[in-house]
């Protein structure tokens, strides 16, 4: 297997589509160039929209891979009624994982 | 780039953040209320019209709602300087939808007039893709 250096890092979650495990303004730990864990939630590097616009930066769970490519991810939100999935945007090519979530590491007390 | 010595954003938002809008929605819940008219047109059936009756009540409802979502979510300031026509594109169109409109008809050619009132939104939500 490829070594690769794990770096940390610190992200702040804006918007509803995570809840209810991630709501906004959580301040979360990113282990960027860690391997892509099925599960859990990672930093994700959407595609662009149909008009080439660049969609942001965002935080998803990789529920699998590709049923059609075992080497692309398939992303969700985790709160069903809002968010992008990869039955909108298709599935992640690795390079496109930007790192896992390793945790929740403060949230507002409001 | 992400780094521990300063939070980046990510985002998790409700709404597409691309903002994805297309008048198909509008003009398909339209055909299916044109449909309902010529499907009545043809059939007796107490049941049936009761039935049809809802469906064509919900649907176009929908279609206003489609139409609004446009008007209030897509349409910027701008759009509406270039086509000065557009505010009353929408208030016609939603109104053929409503109950002076499908809603309250089982009339075809309304069906058509409400089809071609979201044609025309359609032709210029197009153009402005162009720009």
């Amino acid at each position: 297997m490829r070594l690769r250096p794990v770096l940390p890092a610190l992200v702040r979650v804006r918007g509803r589509s995570m809840l209810p495990t991630y709501r906004e303004g959580d301040v979360l730990l990113v282990l960027r160039g860690a391997r892509p864990r099925p599960g859990r939630a990672h930093v994700v590097h959407l595609p662009p929209d149909r008009w080439g616009r660049p969609r942001p930066l965002s935080v998803k769970r990789l529920t699998g891979t590709d049923p059609d490519d075992p080497h692309r991810w398939w992303v969700d939100s985790d709160n069903p009624a809002e968010g992008v999935t990869s039955f909108d945007v298709g599935t992640l090519a690795e390079e496109d994982i930007a790192g896992v979530v390793a945790g929740l590491v403060w949230r507002s007390l409001g | 780039m992400l780094s521990l010595f300063r939070i980046t954003d990510v985002s998790a938002h409700c709404d597409l953040p691309c903002g994805v809008y297309d008048p198909a929605q509008a003009r398909i819940e339209a055909e299916s209320v044109k449909m309902i008219c010529q499907k009545v047109a043809d059939n007796d059936d107490p049941d049936f019209r009761v039935r049809a009756t809802i469906i064509k009540e919900q649907r176009s409802e929908l279609v206003k709602h489609h139409l609004w979502v446009l008007w209030t979510d897509y349409f910027k300031p701008p759009h509406f300087e270039k086509y000065p026509q557009l505010h009353t594109l929408f208030n016609e169109a939603t109104k053929l939808a409503g109950a002076s409109g499908t809603k309250g008809e089982f009339d075809e050619a309304t069906a058509d007039e409400l089809l071609a009132k979201i044609e025309e939104i359609s032709t210029i939500f197009w153009e402005t893709k162009q720009g």
